[in-house]
């Protein structure tokens, strides 16, 4: 498998190396699935443990609420919950070893904002993680001003060793994709609340005249409503403008359900 | 079901929608003005046709019976006996309204027009016309003839009768009909705006470059190009009348806002692809 790359080679190390990952599922299960089939031992837990929990391909993951010693790498995967992630990242700035890095979920809050939280600030790299997201060779990662070169580069290390590269943007609310994609979604809700079309023909319309891989409906489901607002929701407390004023129904849907599934 | 179909302007578009036309069996009557480009058009389509029948994908009977079903019209009197008229002449409301009348006079009054307006509002190009309800829009994608979507345009008084016609229509030719209201942009244009209108907003704030926007909409969205390379294949100039043709549509909206990159770069001349200069620099040799 993509394993065996030469970079591979210097990941020997991080490859045997214990993970641990907190947050929201499903992006904990799709980060631990991947952590897990590429060797790595990972330690898991969930703001709300699922019920039951969901049984992993791989084996070398465990449910753990504490956190183990000699962890490498902690990765902290909220969106939707401020207190729950101050509490996830205040945890793991605790329990792991200094030299560990935080992987932390930056694209509700920004990766400074949330190393403002921890002692150990230097430790804490931004990520672009929403669902999904996990299954493209690509992430974006956030650094702050507090992080030093070989904390990104250990971050690097990690991704290659997952078999995906990185690139490094401005540590922003939103990052790049969750921004633009939640934008297009945004205002496709937008369309829906107008009477512009039904929210079956917004996907085939956008899919067939746009050539999007997907319809932003069906798109904003993959993803979840809850994720997709959140992101929403935070880019129109950063930015403070109209511009990135939330859709009243997306809002409405993503307390009460995803009723356009059933027309 | 129409049996003859007229189309105004010999274009890119009208030529494309002929062709369409004219393969699901359908007499087409294509008008324009001028002379040469009704000319061009005509070629246009035999050139396409010619590289289907090459690549195996029409006979050459099909082609010949395909072209005899297309007629070259020079005057607005010999469309009279269409049941359908789609015009795809210049995005200008005074240039559409003011052909809506003429097409009035010189159609029965059961034949649907259509507008392939892009930008403007159906409503506004059928207000000159004393039924209003047998005007429609209908949405063609650039290529029609690979372009699978239409958007069925409803103006404030169409008939739902004319609607329906026009959608079995559609589907009659092979494409795929969403009903859309007349709002600005319809649909396609307006949820497509945020994939430009963020990025230009993204480069603007330096979160990331040109290169890294483009690559991370790819690889991680799964977008087929970047929004800026798509932006220097349509043209900026297009696409930047585009957004802000919505945003004064909109009074204003600050979603539909245009970037002042965009006016820059239009100012100056960099237009994308066609000028070889845009987000990215297009040199033959380097």
């Amino acid at each position: 498998m993509a394993q065996k790359t030469k970079e591979n080679s210097s990941t020997a190390e991080l490859a045997k190396a214990k993970v641990y990952i907190i947050g929201e599922t499903p992006m904990v299960e799709e980060y631990t699935e991947l952590c897990a089939s590429r060797g790595y031992d990972v330690f898991v837990a969930w703001n709300d443990p699922p019920n039951p929990v969901r049984k992993f391909n791989s084996s070398g993951v465990k449910p753990s609420t504490t956190i183990p010693s000699g962890v490498s790498i902690g990765l902290e995967l909220s969106n939707t919950n401020t207190e729950q992630k101050k509490k996830n990242l205040e945890k793991l700035d605790k329990s792991l070893p200094p030299t560990a890095p935080i992987l932390s979920s930056s694209v509700t809050i920004s990766a400074t904002e949330q190393s403002s939280w921890i002692v150990q600030k230097h430790r804490l790299v931004g990520i672009g993680a929403l669902p999904t997201f996990v299954e493209k060779r690509l992430v974006e990662v956030a650094p702050t001003v507090f992080s030093p070169t070989e904390t990104v580069e250990v971050v690097r290390r990690f991704y290659v060793s997952l078999g995906k590269e990185i690139e490094l943007v401005q540590d922003r609310v939103g990052m790049v994709l969750p921004r633009i994609l939640c934008q297009i979604i945004n205002e496709s809700i937008f369309a829906v609340t107008d009477d512009v079309a039904t929210p079956k023909d917004i996907d085939a319309a956008m899919k067939l005249g746009a050539n999007h891989p997907f319809g932003p409906i069906e798109w904003a489901e993959k993803i979840g409503i809850k994720q997709v607002c959140a992101v929403l929701v935070a880019l129109h407390n950063d930015l403070n403008e109209d511009r990135y004023r939330v859709s009243p129904l997306l809002k409405q849907m993503s307390i009460a359900g995803e009723w356009w599934k059933s027309q | 079901m129409f049996k003859h179909v007229g189309i105004v302007g010999a274009g890119t578009m009208g030529s494309g929608i002929a062709q369409v036309v004219a393969l699901s069996k359908i007499d087409v009557a294509l008008y324009d003005v001028n002379d040469t480009l009704l000319r061009q058009g005509i070629e246009r389509i035999r050139a396409d046709f010619r590289k289907a029948v090459e690549r195996g994908k029409l006979t050459q009977e099909q082609l010949t019976e395909t072209m005899e079903r297309i007629r070259s019209r020079t005057s607005l009197s010999e469309l009279t006996s269409c049941d359908l008229i789609i015009e795809a002449v210049i995005e200008d409301l005074r240039v559409k309204k003011d052909l809506f009348k003429h097409l009035e006079q010189n159609s029965k009054a059961t034949t649907v027009l259509a507008t392939n307006t892009s930008s403007l509002s159906v409503s506004s190009i059928a207000s000159g016309v004393s039924k209003q309800e047998r005007v429609i829009g209908m949405h063609f994608f650039n290529p029609a003839q690979t372009m699978k979507l239409i958007e069925v345009i409803r103006g404030e008084q169409t008939s739902e009768a004319v609607v329906s016609s026009a959608i079995e229509f559609v589907k009659h030719i092979g494409k795929i009909p969403v009903r859309v209201k007349d709002t600005p942009g319809f649909v396609v244009n307006r949820v497509a705006r945020p994939f430009y209108g963020e990025a230009l907003r993204l480069l603007g704030e330096n979160v990331a470059s040109v290169e890294q926007i483009d690559r991370i909409t790819k690889v991680i969205g799964g977008f087929a190009m970047g929004p800026f390379e798509l932006m220097d294949l349509i043209g900026i100039d297009v696409n930047f009348s585009v957004t802000q043709s919505m945003y004064e549509q909109y009074f204003g909206e600050p979603r539909y806002r245009p970037h002042p990159i965009q006016k820059r770069m239009v100012e100056s001349g960099m237009l994308g692809k066609k000028t070889k200069r845009g987000f990215y620099v297009y040199d033959d040799k380097i």
